[in-house]
């Protein structure tokens, strides 16, 4: 088949509907996201982001990893015997020492991981494939016998050998684990291959997939999708994308792509991500840029004439969906590229009225102070320039004794 | 991987001093402007957008500017399909055009609050003034993902008729998923034979996922800014494109990347936004490796967590010591520092230093590692000495 012809198919197949109880949440912010170079979040603050995702409602929380001892274990001992709504997960190696670890914090899962590319086996852990399916299975096993739910977990997934990596899915299967991770650790799929070696291993083994992206390459969130349009059934996501170096799928993108481009609703309280975002963000030392989709706040701010007037008249216009659904504000900034509806609408806003010829002349004088700033306007700003035109316009009447425009 | 059959010839136009400017909050200065397109030619953008030239008289004089820059790039200035705005564009002795209209029904009637007529008259016109002026011209559909099929390919037979140069699809809002960018491009070629550009938006994250559909459907053209800079959340990053076609796609656009992370922070500084470190391609922590695991994969081999050397895009690889570290990358460290550790060493090391790094909330400088490494050799010969001292007792 052509390379046009299949991926045609692809995409054929990747449009059918998807439903809500079919797709859950497993956010490892706390985890994954903790374990971004630089990021260290206090045990009062991973019990308050738990408790958080929790409100929103999140079906799982990857915790941390409990081997790590110390501190890092009473955290996760801590939200797990929070109550929660949601499922409490722990990191492991696929060592039993880090399952008897989670065991003794109290989750309800675990999460046994191992490389299962040969290029992770061989370079890394420096052993066999066999290897790896023994110590994968012999923990599964020992996991099971605690009556935990297992995810394993197939670290470096996507570089992997799908004939070895379907073996590993189906001693995982057997051994009875409750669902594979499939982890593509450096972010290097594109969403039509992610979505052909996903359904590959649905099709052949049956087991539940959970989706672990990266944006190494910008396509994290595209890659979660097309895991998920492949038949995969968990997502592990991030608060802002933390995590590893470019870090992974950010949480609040997947739940509004999936809502407004994918059609599937969540149920989640999506007013409440902008003050998750910003939880996280001081949590981790990190900024919130202002550009960042969904939460950063610059997708509701305008600045171009062209936009403002058919925002005005329908939001629909620009934006799929409203300010207010992630708790921000629609903002109209003032700056190079507005034009007179744009000042009209922003002084009326700030108490004055303008006429047409006013609002192009005040239009003009704008745009020039924000080139010579070489930023937008303040609110002050705009109130001085329209006074100092006033007053300019007064003395130009009085001395010409016409009247101008008033 | 499904790679592409056949190595089409893929471009790219930046609009970094367009789009990118078009930023609410963004304004560059003549003399950034000027600099950022020396350094997209400098790096091999084969074409890029320098402004809108209907905003006034000092934007057409950047343009004019940077067209006696005499550039190896191909030139564009973009205009909304306004006879008048064409004439400015005229005037600032620009060659090439991009003539934007939006061709959905919400977008006609709300932002027009006209009707596809006419839209098409606009359109006609606006060609009629171009080629009158013979400009080189692109249509772009503005909200084409939102467009009726059947209009979207009446305006396209328009723009090829007058001899457009290619055609844009504007996926203004962020309406498609990979999968549907790859379908709409696939239909759209099926119907006519015309080179599209494809110009996609972050509102969800996909700007990047959603360009690499359209090439893979067979769109010849893409829309990037630096640093994915752009109205809103912004366009699809011209570094992640780049790489991305590189080592997913096989192809390779012959770009300078080892200067990516400079011409970045040249934007950074100049737009006034930080590159945030975890920035995709070339962000500072995209090869930075704290937790054990990873970085002991690093030491061992890059290849375990990398997929291309950080020196390609201007980078450097760094290990950090934190809560997450791991012993062999205490040894590693101290190494550099010219101090061999014992296995021991290392991990009494370790514990101390994930202490410190939890206790301070973040990951350690190299002058605090020194510092827990002096503590700790100074306690140690302190107790050899008292044990020395007890025996002698």
């Amino acid at each position: 088949m052509r390379e046009i012809d299949l991926l045609t198919e692809f995409s054929r197949k990747a449009g059918s509907k998807l439903e809500p109880e079919n797709i859950k949440i497993d956010d490892t912010t706390l985890r994954d996201g903790e374990q971004t170079a630089g990021v260290v979040f206090a045990n009062d603050e991973k019990v308050h982001i738990a408790k958080m995702l929790d409100d929103i409602g999140v079906h799982q929380i990857e915790t941390g990893i409990p081997a790590m001892g110390g501190d890092e274990k009473e955290a996760i001992r801590k939200i797990a015997s929070l109550d929660l709504n949601c499922s409490i997960l722990g990191w492991n190696r696929a060592v039993k020492s880090d399952i008897d670890a989670s065991i003794e914090c109290g989750v309800d899962s675990v999460a046994v991981s191992i490389s299962s590319s040969d290029i992770h086996i061989e370079h890394k852990l420096r052993k066999s494939r066999e290897w790896v399916l023994e110590s994968m299975k012999s923990c599964v096993d020992y996991a099971k016998s605690f009556n935990l739910y297992v995810s394993v977990n197939a670290e470096d997934a996507s570089r992997s050998d799908m004939e070895f990596l379907l073996q590993f899915a189906r001693t995982a299967r057997d051994a009875g684990a409750d669902r594979l991770r499939y982890c593509d650790t450096l972010g290097i799929l594109d969403p039509f291959d992610t979505f052909m070696k996903v359904k590959t291993i649905i099709d052949i083994i049956g087991i539940d997939i959970e989706m672990h992206t990266h944006n190494d390459f910008g396509m994290a969130i595209a890659n979660a999708i097309a895991g998920i349009k492949a038949g995969a059934t968990y997502v592990n996501t991030t608060i802002n994308g933390l995590g590893e170096r470019a870090g992974n799928a950010t949480f609040e993108e997947l739940v509004m792509a999936l809502k407004y481009i994918e059609g599937v609703d969540l149920g989640f309280n999506t007013k409440l991500f902008r003050g998750l975002s910003e939880y996280v963000a001081s949590a981790s030392g990190r900024i919130l840029p202002i550009w960042k989709p969904i939460v950063g706040g610059n997708l509701f701010v305008y600045e171009c004439e062209s936009k403002i007037s058919a925002v005005m008249s329908d939001p629909k216009t620009y934006r799929l969906f409203s300010a207010g659904d992630v708790g921000l504000e629609r903002n109209i900034i003032i700056g190079k590229y507005s034009g007179a509806k744009s000042i009209t609408f922003k002084l009326s806003s700030l108490g004055y009225k303008v006429s047409e010829k006013e609002a192009m002349q005040l239009a003009e004088i704008v745009r020039d102070k924000s080139v010579s700033l070489k930023r937008s306007l303040f609110d002050s700003e705009i109130i001085d320039a329209y006074k100092s035109y006033k007053n300019e316009s007064k003395k130009s009447n009085n001395l010409t004794g016409k009247n101008g425009g008033s | 991987m499904v790679a592409l059959e056949d190595k089409r010839r893929i471009n790219i136009i930046d609009t970094t001093l367009r789009n990118g400017e078009q930023t609410a909050g963004v304004v560059f200065s003549k003399q950034e402007k000027l600099r950022i397109a020396k350094m997209l030619d400098e790096i091999g953008v084969p074409e890029i957008e320098i402004g809108t030239p209907s905003l006034g008289e000092l934007e057409r004089e950047i343009i004019t500017e940077i067209i006696k820059l005499k550039l190896n790039c191909r030139l564009f200035a973009y205009c909304e399909a306004e006879p008048k705005e064409i004439e400015y564009a005229a005037e600032s002795g620009i060659e090439n055009i991009i003539i934007n209209i939006s061709t959905s029904d919400i977008h006609i009637k709300k932002k027009y609050n006209k009707n596809r007529t006419w839209v098409i008259n606009k359109l006609r016109e606006s060609i009629r003034v171009a080629k009158r002026n013979k400009l080189n011209f692109i249509v772009s559909a503005e909200d084409a993902t939102r467009t009726d099929l059947e209009f979207l390919l009446k305006i396209m037979h328009i723009a090829k008729k007058k001899g457009a140069y290619r055609f844009r699809i504007g996926d203004n809002v962020s309406a498609y998923d990979p999968f549907r960018t790859f379908l709409s491009i696939n239909t759209i070629l099926s119907m006519i034979d015309f080179p599209l550009e494809i110009y996609t938006k972050n509102d969800f994250g996909m700007a990047t996922a959603n360009g690499m559909a359209a090439i893979r459907a067979g769109a010849s053209s893409i829309v990037v800014a630096i640093n994915g800079l752009g109205d809103g959340t912004g366009n699809a990053a011209l570094e992640e494109i780049v790489m991305a076609l590189k080592y997913l796609e096989n192809i390779d656009l012959g770009i300078t990347t080892s200067k990516f992370r400079e011409v970045a922070e040249y934007v950074a500084k100049a737009s006034a936004r930080a590159i945030p470190v975890w920035k995709a391609i070339v962000g500072t922590n995209v090869f930075a490796h704290e937790s054990g695991i990873h970085a002991d994969g690093v030491l061992k081999n890059p290849k375990n967590y990398e997929v291309f050397d950080p020196g390609e895009v201007g980078l450097t690889r760094q290990l950090v010591v934190g809560k997450h570290s791991g012993s062999h990358t205490i040894l590693y460290k101290f190494k550099e520092f010219g101090i061999d550790l014992t296995d021991k060493e290392a991990n009494e090391i370790l514990t101390l230093a994930r202490s410190m790094s939890v206790d301070l909330k973040r990951s350690l400088f190299d002058k605090e590692l020194m510092y827990i490494y002096r503590d700790y050799e100074g306690k140690k010969k302190k107790r050899e000495k008292e044990m020395k001292s007890d025996e002698e007792e």
